[in-house]
C-alpha cells in the first residue's frame, strides 16, 4: 500500500516530462520543415539575376535562424530540467 | 618468450609514423600535388607521436571492458560535450561540408544546419534515458523491456553496418588529406591511415578516443577561427565584400546564395533531410558517449555544450567554405582551369589555409585534420568493437561473457573493423565525404531510431515487432541506399541508379515505426517477455 502512493506523484511528473519532452521534440522538428520549405521555395521562386549579390540572401538568414533556434531549444531544456 | 601486446603495437605505430614521414619527405620531388613542406611534416609526426602517447596512457589503464568501451563512465560533462563536438567536427563535416560549400555554395550549409537540428532531438528524446539504462551500447535499454538475444543480435548487426558506412566516410577524408599531405597515392594513404588507427583504437580505447577528442576538438576550433578570420581579412572584414567576390568567382554566380542543388528535387532533399534529423540519435558512437558519464545531468549538459561548440564550428565553415570559393577557384596554384581542387574539392580548408596562412597553417590544419579522423575513426571503432563483444556475440552464444573474454573480443572486433574500413575506403575514392556521411545517418535513422524511440515511449512493443521492425528498417534503408545514384552509378558503376532518391529515410522511417507498431499490435507477448524488470523509462522523474 505504501509503494501505491509513492507511483502517483512519480506519474504526474513522468507525465509533465514526457508532454514537455514531446513538445520540444514537435518544436523542433517543425520548425526545421519549415527552413527546408522555405529554402526550397527561395531557390525556386528566387530570380536569377545577372547583378552580383553582396549581401546574405534570405536562404542563408533562414539556416542562421533554424541553426540559433537548435542551440536555443536545447539550452531552454537543460535549463528547465536542471531547475526540476 | 612473450612478447606484450602493448609493444608490439607500440613498435607498428611507430613504423608507420616515421615510415609515412620518411616517404612524405622522399617523396617531395616528385609529386604533383604537393603542398605541404617540411613544417607539415613536423606537425603531423608531432600529432601523431601525441596522440600515440595519449593511447599508451589510456590503455595501460584500459583493463576491463568498462574502462576500455566506456572509460569507466567518468569523463565529466564539459570533457565530454567536447568529445561529442570533437566527434562531429570530424574529417567528413570539415573537410567534405566545406568541399560542398565550395562545389555548389549554400547546398554544404544546408547540410550542416540539419546536422546541428539533429541535437535537439538527441537530447529530447534519448539522452536522458540512454544515460539512466545503458551500459555499453543502445541495446541495452531495449533489453530492459524486450528479450535479450533477438534484440541484441539485431543491435548488433545493424550497429556494424552503420559503423562501417561511417567509417567509409572517415577513409575517403583521410585517404585524400594524407595523399596530399605526403603526396603519396590515394591507396597507400588509406591503408597507412587504417594501420595507425587500428593500432590507437586496440591499445587506448574510450578513454584515449574521449582524449583525443578533447585536444583535438579545441585544436580544430583555433584552427577554423583563425583561416576564417585571415580569409576575411582579405577582404578587410567585409562580409558583403567576400560574398560578392565568390559570387562573381563561381560559374554559378548567384545561385549559391540558394540551395540550388537540393532545391531541384524537394522529395530527395526531404528525405536527406529526415534521415539527418533523426540518424545522430541512431548513431551507435554518438549513442554511446553518453555511457562516459556518470549521470543523466552530465549527459545533457554534455549535448548542450557539444550543440553550441558545433553550431561555432559550423558558423565557421561557413566563411571558410565562400572564402574558398572567394580566393582559391581561378587561381591556378590550387584549381584547375575548371575550379576542380587539386587533390579533390574535399581539400578546400586545407587549400584556404595555405593561401591566407601559408605552409605553416596548412601543416597545422593538416595535421588537426588528420588527429580527427584517428580520433573521429578510434571512437567509430569502439562503438563497433563494443556492440560485437557486448550484443552480437552475447546474442548469438546466448550466454553473458566473462571480463577477460569481452576485453579480448573487443580489440578482435577493432582489428576487423579497421581491416573492413581499409578495404570499403579503398572502393570509394572521390565520393563526397559529407554525403557518406548523410547516408550513414539515414541508415541509423531507419534501423536505431525507431526502435529507440518505441522502447523508451510505448510500452506495447513487443520483441516481436522490435525484431521484425528493426530488421525491416535496417535491410530496407541498405538496399535502397544501394539503388540510390552515388552507390548504384558512382561507387559500383552500375549504370543508371534503380532509385532516383539516395537518402530513402523519409520512406523507411515511418514505415520501420509502422512495422514495429502492427506486428506489436497484431500479437501481443507473454507478459513475462516485457514486464519490466526495472523502472519504465516513461515513468521516470528524479
Amino acid at each position: 500500500m505504501h509503494k501505491t502512493t509513492e507511483v502517483v506523484p512519480l506519474r504526474v511528473a513522468a507525465d509533465r516530462l514526457g508532454a514537455l519532452r514531446f513538445r520540444l521534440a514537435l518544436l523542433m522538428i517543425v520548425s526545421y520543415l519549415a527552413m527546408m520549405s522555405f529554402l526550397i521555395y527561395s531557390a525556386r521562386h528566387t530570380p536569377l539575376t545577372s547583378a552580383v549579390a553582396s549581401n546574405l540572401s534570405s536562404a542563408m538568414v533562414a539556416l542562421a535562424i533554424c541553426m540559433a533556434f537548435s542551440v536555443i531549444l536545447t539550452g531552454l531544456f537543460v535549463l528547465v530540467r536542471n531547475r526540476d | 618468450m612473450r612478447v606484450p601486446r602493448n609493444r608490439v603495437l607500440l613498435l607498428l605505430a611507430t613504423v608507420s609514423i616515421f615510415g609515412a614521414g620518411g616517404a612524405a619527405y622522399s617523396a617531395q620531388s616528385d609529386s604533383q600535388i604537393r603542398q605541404a613542406d617540411f613544417s607539415t611534416i613536423v606537425f603531423f609526426v608531432v600529432f601523431a607521436v601525441l596522440t600515440l602517447l595519449i593511447s599508451f596512457w589510456a590503455g595501460r589503464r584500459a583493463t576491463s571492458s568498462s574502462e576500455y568501451l566506456t572509460a569507466g563512465s567518468s569523463i565529466s560533462a564539459g570533457q565530454n560535450g567536447l568529445a561529442i563536438a570533437g566527434d562531429y567536427m570530424s574529417a567528413g563535416a570539415f573537410l567534405g561540408l566545406s568541399g560542398a560549400i565550395y562545389a555548389s555554395g549554400l547546398d554544404g550549409m544546408f547540410l550542416a544546419a540539419s546536422y546541428l537540428a539533429s541535437w535537439p532531438i538527441v537530447l529530447f528524446l534519448v539522452a536522458e534515458p540512454l544515460r539512466r539504462l545503458g551500459k555499453y551500447s543502445f541495446a541495452d535499454v531495449l533489453t530492459h523491456k524486450l528479450r535479450e538475444r533477438p534484440i541484441r543480435i539485431l543491435a548488433g548487426a545493424s550497429t556494424i553496418v552503420i559503423v562501417s558506412f561511417y567509417l567509409v566516410a572517415q577513409m575517403v577524408g583521410a585517404g585524400e588529406l594524407i595523399s596530399l599531405l605526403f603526396g603519396i597515392g590515394y591507396g597507400p594513404a588509406v591503408i597507412m591511415v587504417g594501420l595507425l588507427m587500428i593500432v590507437f583504437s586496440t591499445l587506448g580505447g574510450m578513454r584515449a578516443a574521449t582524449w583525443v577528442q578533447i585536444i583535438k576538438a579545441i585544436l580544430m576550433i583555433c584552427g577554423s577561427a583563425m583561416i576564417a578570420t585571415l580569409a576575411l581579412t582579405r577582404f578587410g572584414f567585409s562580409l558583403s565584400d567576400l560574398l560578392k567576390t565568390a559570387a562573381a568567382n563561381h560559374p554559378n554566380g548567384n545561385s549559391i546564395m540558394e540551395i540550388r542543388g537540393f532545391s531541384l528535387d524537394a522529395i530527395a532533399t526531404l528525405s536527406l533531410g529526415v534521415g539527418i534529423l533523426f540518424g545522430t540519435s541512431g548513431l551507435p558512437h554518438i549513442l554511446m558517449r553518453f555511457f562516459t558519464v556518470s549521470d543523466e545531468r552530465a549527459a545533457r549538459i554534455s549535448v548542450f555544450y557539444a550543440t553550441c561548440l558545433i553550431a561555432l564550428f559550423f558558423t565557421m565553415l561557413f566563411f571558410i567554405g565562400y572564402g574558398s570559393i572567394a580566393i582559391l577557384r581561378g587561381d591556378a596554384t590550387y584549381a584547375s582551369a575548371s575550379g576542380a581542387l587539386f587533390g579533390g574539392n574535399n581539400l578546400a580548408p586545407i587549400h584556404l589555409a595555405s593561401a591566407v596562412g601559408g605552409s605553416v597553417l596548412a601543416g597545422f590544419i593538416s595535421a588537426v585534420a588528420f588527429a580527427t579522423i584517428l580520433a573521429v575513426v578510434s571512437g567509430l571503432i569502439i562503438a563497433g568493437a563494443s556492440s560485437a563483444a557486448n550484443d552480437l556475440v552475447v546474442g548469438l552464444s546466448g550466454r553473458h561473457l566473462d571480463e577477460r573474454t569481452r576485453l579480448r573480443i573487443s580489440r578482435i572486433s577493432a582489428l576487423a573493423l579497421g581491416v573492413l574500413g581499409i578495404v570499403f575506403g579503398l572502393a570509394c575514392e572521390g565520393q563526397n565525404v559529407a554525403y557518406l556521411l548523410a547516408l550513414a545517418t539515414a541508415i541509423a535513422a531507419s534501423a536505431n531510431f525507431p526502435l529507440l524511440l518505441l522502447a523508451i515511449y510505448w510500452d506495447g512493443l513487443t520483441t516481436r515487432g522490435a525484431v521484425v521492425g528493426g530488421t525491416f528498417g535496417l535491410v530496407s534503408s541498405v538496399v535502397l541506399t544501394t539503388m540510390g545514384p552515388t552507390i548504384w552509378s558512382k561507387v559500383l558503376g552500375l549504370g543508371p541508379a534503380i532509385l532516383p532518391y539516395d537518402s530513402p529515410a523519409l520512406f523507411t522511417v515511418p514505415l520501420t515505426l509502422l512495422v514495429c507498431w502492427l506486428v506489436s499490435i497484431a500479437k501481443a507477448e507473454p507478459e513475462k517477455d516485457w514486464r519490466l524488470a526495472q523502472p519504465s523509462v516513461a515513468q521516470y522523474a528524479e
